[in-house]
């Protein structure tokens, strides 16, 4: 591991500094890099890969109210450039990831955003609520691609209506950033993102996984035992792109880039795209220093562009 | 008291690793020796490796693989090309660089006082057997090993088998060695005759299953070396589970090794090996 607190001023070897810190939501990151929710569990895995105080922020599993046993096994499935997956939001519960994860990251020199995943509107504001008597949340990430259970399994995040209404939910309980994650699983995620501003998100997130589905010709099965999964990693880099745009251009709260980043470059397009941070998700099971490559890459970019802050290249694209 | 088979603790690093060789041992089976001190200096029987095998293809995943046999400063795989990582692995000469993850996972644990282990291999579960072998014959344990493979040729590591261990009896799908069948029934044959005080299997799901059922039986403690799909190889994602007795664990971190009594055999599935 490398030394242990960084400044908000990253610097480069013999060359000017450069500020990389960004605002969300009132929150200052030392740098626009976060991990994508369930790729970086709470982080103790990759404590010996990462110094994890040099992350903007660290972006934990889906935490839901009760524990979630996940899907049957297998769970995922290898495609050109990205895979599948139906984990299912396998987790112990509010209550166990309080005790054995807030607790031990509550030692560690990073912002802490808590995603959260829910059955009900009810589920997403119970799990809210136990977190606001914890310290160390920095804020919340809600996932509305969960299926909502009231409404026959149809994710929250595919129609404007529940998706505000979650927001609503969760915006009542606590004074803490709300970052809504968005689904890239409809028509226009524009008018989701509006509808989620509307009901008080302070930010968005996207984008969450790409309904796919990959089959065994041999065998004429599908590879994941859910027959369906989310597709992630560097295939799906262009879409995000494209969604990031557009909704950077709709909203007016911060946008947070997400989907097949591999490099500082691939961040760098997400924040000329709009995006005022990024996450880092499947990177992280090819190279477990993905992180901190990103962040070094942007870094590297900037000087080679003689960019003094990255705060510049938020919504910079020439068109 | 249990231990791990060599008695401590090892904690996963990302090193550099540099192929010394890659040999064909058989059709479709590969050696591979990878300089890789860091790893080789602390890995136990049962652990494995999680490589970056190509960092340019369109397929990023790494892939798992046990060790098989470590040495000063290099470790060796067993594989079985099957796909595009493995027939990407099978080209990969001396000299060749790529990065590994390791030493990963929970191995074999051998319990104070055993005096007769039976080790179990179908096909290419003869890999994390290996270097188990070496080291409970160093440690005086008597040694038996039941091997199957469809043919003699893919009887793989078996001058290692026969080097350290008592016996070592084998099965072959087409009977070039051995007893014409499954390796079961040389495996229940050995634990009848020997008596060991426990049985390690590793092979395919259906051929561990079975054991275990044999040593459950014969009521001998048992442990199986279990695959699964693996993206990160290292705890987090939970691509990896195997459902126990005591709900979802990690095959990655809680195992590849388990009590097989805790393995609930049902509801989960790796593609086959063949
Ligand atoms: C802990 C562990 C130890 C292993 N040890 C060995 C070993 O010593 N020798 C050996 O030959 N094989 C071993 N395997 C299996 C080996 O990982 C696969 O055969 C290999 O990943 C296949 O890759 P591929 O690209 O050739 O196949 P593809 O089918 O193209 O792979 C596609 C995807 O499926 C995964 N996959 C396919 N088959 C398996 C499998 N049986 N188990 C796990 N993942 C699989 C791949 O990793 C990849 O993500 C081990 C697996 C695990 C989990
Ligand atoms: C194995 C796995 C588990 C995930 N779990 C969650 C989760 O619990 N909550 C969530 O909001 N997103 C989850 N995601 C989605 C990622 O956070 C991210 O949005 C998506 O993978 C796209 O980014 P990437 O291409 O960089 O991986 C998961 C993705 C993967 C691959
Ligand atoms: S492979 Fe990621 S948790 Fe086991």
């Amino acid at each position: 591991m490398e030394q242990k607190s960084r400044p908000a001023i990253s610097a480069s070897p013999g060359s000017a500094t450069v500020d990389l810190s960004v605002e969300i939501a009132g929150l200052v990151l030392r740098n626009p890099v976060m991990t994508a929710s369930g790729t970086f569990a709470s982080g103790r895995e990759f404590a010996g890969f990462v110094d994890l105080s040099r992350l903007g922020a660290l972006v934990t599993k889906g935490v839901s109210s009760d524990p979630w046993s996940g899907n049957e096994s297998p769970r995922i499935a290898e495609t050109s450039s990205g895979m599948l997956n139906s984990i299912g939001l396998q987790n112990p519960g509010v209550e166990a990831f309080c005790e054995r994860d807030l607790a031990w990251l509550a030692g560690q020199d990073v912002p802490v955003v808590v995603n959260v995943s829910g059955h009900t509107v009810a589920d997403y504001a119970a799990v809210v609520e136990r977190l606001e008597r914890e310290r160390g949340v920095a804020a919340y990430e809600v996932n509305i691609s969960c299926p909502n259970l009231d409404a026959g399994g149809m994710a929250f995040g595919t129609a404007c209506a529940p998706a505000a209404e979650v927001t609503r939910a969760v915006r009542a309980v606590t004074k803490r950033p709300v970052i809504v994650k968005l689904s890239p699983n409809v028509t226009d995620i524009a008018e989701i993102a509006r509808a989620v501003e509307a009901a008080g998100a302070d930010a968005v997130s996207l984008i969450n996984t790409l309904l796919g589905m990959a089959i065994d010709a041999r065998t004429r099965r599908p590879k994941l035992a859910r027959t369906v999964g989310g597709l992630s990693g560097p295939a799906i880099k262009p879409v995000a792109l494209r969604m990031v745009w557009q909704v950077a251009g709709a909203v007016s709260i911060p946008v947070i880039g997400c989907g097949g980043i591999m490099t500082g470059e691939d961040a760098v397009e997400f924040l000329l795209a709009g995006a005022s941070a990024v996450q880092v998700g499947t990177a992280n099971f090819v190279d477990p220093g993905a992180t901190v490559h990103v962040i070094d890459g942007i870094v590297e970019y900037c000087r080679i562009s003689g960019i003094s802050s990255a705060r510049e290249l938020i919504g910079a694209l020439d068109t | 008291m249990t231990c791990t088979a060599a008695g401590h603790d090892t904690h996963p690093l990302l090193e550099r690793v540099e192929v010394v060789r890659n040999d064909r041992v058989a059709e479709g089976v590969g050696l591979l020796v990878l300089r890789a001190p860091r790893i080789a200096a602390t890995v136990q029987p049962g652990q494995f490796v999680h490589v970056r095998i190509a960092a340019d293809a369109d397929f990023i995943l790494r892939r798992p693989f046990s060790v098989h046999r470590a040495s000063a400063g290099a470790v060796e795989i067993l594989y079985q090309v099957l796909g595009r990582g493995t027939r990407e692995l099978s080209m990969r000469a001396a000299g060749d660089v790529m990065d590994a993850i390791g030493p990963l996972g929970s191995g074999w644990r051998v319990p104070e006082g055993t005096v007769h282990a039976l080790l179990v291999a179908g096909g290419l579960g003869a890999a994390p057997l290996g270097m188990l072998a070496e080291v409970l014959a160093a440690r005086g344990v008597a040694v038996s090993v039941a091997q199957g493979a469809p043919t003699a040729e893919r009887l793989v590591a078996r001058d290692l088998f026969e080097s350290v261990a008592r016996r070592v009896e084998v099965a072959t799908d087409d009977g070039s060695a051995g007893e014409r069948g499954f390796v079961t029934v040389v495996s229940e044959r050995l634990l009848a005759a020997d008596r060991p005080d426990m049985v390690f299997v590793c092979g395919p799901e259906a051929m561990a299953r079975a054991v275990a059922a044999q040593a459950a039986a014969a009521g001998v403690a048992c442990q199986v070396s279990l695959e699964r799909l693996m993206a990160c190889g290292i705890g987090a994602c939970l691509s990896c589970v195997v459902t126990t007795t005591s709900g979802r664990k990690r095959a990655c971190v809680d195992g590849p090794v388990f009590d097989a009594g805790e393995v609930c055999w049902d509801g989960t599935e790796v593609p086959p090996r063949h």
